[in-house]
């Protein structure tokens, strides 16, 4: 009887084994699902980071819509142009000219700058602190708690002295801060040569109610606009057509920096050059 | 009215008084680890459910046709080479553990693959929590329990049937849905608190958790309270069990 359990234990574990085999073998061939090769080959091309920048949940997602779905080929901002062209090609289009996508931070008020700051104790992120009154008299600003850097993978945003400032050294692109600021002051710019003029404020009060709250606000002067071109005023506050930004435009706008009494305009960025 | 007052005794005892992951500590993997957020921890929770069912279906066959002494094919294949009453003394309850992981895998593998080929939506929704639960304890914890019903009792008419196992799992499952996207819940509105650099990350995951289970134990007692309720109100049969040896039984 000791012998015929141990058999038949072993005969169980076997059998089992056996059937089990046969029918996911089975249904791996029955249940097959036929993959597109050209999603394997965008997949393996795609930086992998399953930065979400594309809109998409990750590579994998962004791999079968640009193949079902005709996604557009320049989405990745972390793969950049080289990416885009070897997609195109996979794809057998053309690619369009990518530039990459970083973000800026429009406010350059640090702790010094901002004026009428009160005390404030409670949670300590931007979006419990910009539903606070009277914390911050500039109610488009930096409030300096860093979700931005706390959403950041990549830890390239750094709070210095109460105002977010972006290592671009580090930073991919994947505007995962642009979507977490309560305040919409990251935008993400198209960096066309390795560093850009940016103007750095969001106050679109007029001149007199900004000189109020902050010391580096922009105060709708319009002397920017008067050296250069690319200048347009919106809302009491001067932006910067990006569409048109080129290297000709660099001595115009040095000058138009220059020039700005509250030295609002900033030159950002100084990308690596990893792709 | 006996017998549904048991299956409904077993739902809300697996569901809120003996929940798996706050009464018994199974499944905390993912317990801590998917209860980021509410909708992750909603598909953890359907995925659990969902397979913990497909489990508790094939744990209760094989241990009443194969495993349990006297169980018909084993005792049918021992009967070639020994006398009959010999042959309904064969025990294979010792195979419940390899067994069970090997029915869980395996049903989980194709599963996904049927997923995968017929509802591309769902296995877009289940995405990596299928496999993931492959080799979760409290799967294997439904198992072993609805073995312990079927195979640990000594009177044959106690042991559960078909029904009351998947009721358990089914509901085993509920519970822990329930209590992983209250942790989700919680742990949401942990982002905005202020918390102290010492506790931050898993140690206050874990704090919450034991506070969670602690409410939970309010729960205690429910069971036999209901079942009272319910075994008195019916009339003669029903009064001449006791109910101490009914709760007993129905403590998963």
């Amino acid at each position: 009887m000791y012998f015929i359990t141990i058999g038949l234990a072993g005969g169980t574990l076997v059998t089992m084994a056996v059937i089990l085999t046969y029918i996911l073998g089975w249904a791996n061939k029955a249940f097959h699902v036929e993959v597109d090769t050209k999603v394997i080959a965008i997949n393996d091309i795609l930086p992998g980071a399953n930065c979400g920048g594309c809109d998409y949940v990750g590579c994998g997602e962004y791999a079968e819509a640009i193949v079902a779905d005709n996604a557009p080929i320049g989405k990745c901002t972390v793969g950049g142009a080289n990416c885009a062209a070897f997609i195109a090609e996979i794809m057998g289009v053309e690619a369009a000219d990518m530039v990459p996508l970083r973000p800026v931070i429009h406010c350059n008020g640090h702790y010094a700058d901002k004026l009428g700051i009160n005390e404030y104790r409670g949670e300590k992120t931007c979006t419990a602190m910009g539903r606070v009154a009277n914390v911050q008299a500039c109610v488009y600003g930096c409030l300096g708690f860093g979700d931005c850097a706390g959403v950041c993978k990549y830890d390239a945003i750094n709070i210095i002295n109460n105002l977010a400032t972006i290592d671009y050294q580090k930073c991919i692109g994947c505007g995962a801060c642009a979507k977490a600021c309560p305040r919409n002051i990251i935008t993400m710019t198209p960096f066309k040569t390795e560093k850009i003029f940016a103007v750095a404020c969001s106050n679109k009060d007029k001149g007199k109610e900004v000189m109020s709250v902050c010391k580096v606000g922009c105060i709708t002067c319009k002397a920017c606009t008067r050296h250069c071109s690319l200048f347009s005023i919106n809302n009491n506050l001067s932006t910067i057509n990006y569409d048109e930004y080129n290297l000709d435009f660099m001595d115009d706008l040095t000058k138009a920096a220059d020039k700005c009494p509250k030295k609002v305009i900033v030159c950002q960025g100084n990308l690596t050059k990893k792709n | 009215m006996n017998y549904i007052a048991d299956i409904f005794l077993i739902a809300i005892s697996a569901t809120l008084i003996n929940n798996f992951v706050l009464y018994y500590f199974v499944g905390i993997c993912p317990f801590i680890g998917v209860s980021k957020n509410v909708s992750m921890a909603v598909g953890m929770g359907c995925a659990v459910t969902f397979v913990m069912t497909i489990a508790a279906f094939l744990s209760w066959t094989i241990t009443k046709f194969i495993l349990i002494p006297g169980a018909p094919v084993s005792s049918f294949i021992a009967g070639i080479f020994l006398p009959a009453e010999q042959a309904a003394h064969i025990d294979l309850t010792i195979l419940s553990y390899i067994v069970y992981i090997f029915a869980i895998s395996s049903s989980v593998q194709f599963v996904e693959m049927y997923v995968r080929k017929f509802f591309p939506a769902l296995y877009k929704s289940f995405g990596v929590f299928l496999p993931l639960i492959t080799t979760n304890c409290a799967i294997l914890f439904a198992c072993l329990t609805i073995m312990s019903h079927v195979a640990g009792v000594d009177n044959p008419a106690d042991a559960w049937d078909l029904a009351k196992s998947l009721i358990l799992a089914i509901f085993g499952g509920v519970g822990f849905t329930i209590a992983i996207v209250i942790m989700a819940g919680i742990r949401e509105e942990l982002d905005f608190c202020d918390i102290p650099k010492a506790f931050q990350g898993a140690a206050i995951t874990l704090i919450v958790a034991g506070i969670l289970a602690m409410a939970f134990m309010g729960f205690t007692g429910v069971d036999s309270g209901l079942g009272n309720m319910i075994k008195t109100s019916d009339t003669t049969a029903v009064n001449a069990i006791p109910v101490e040896t009914n709760h007993q039984q129905i403590k998963v």
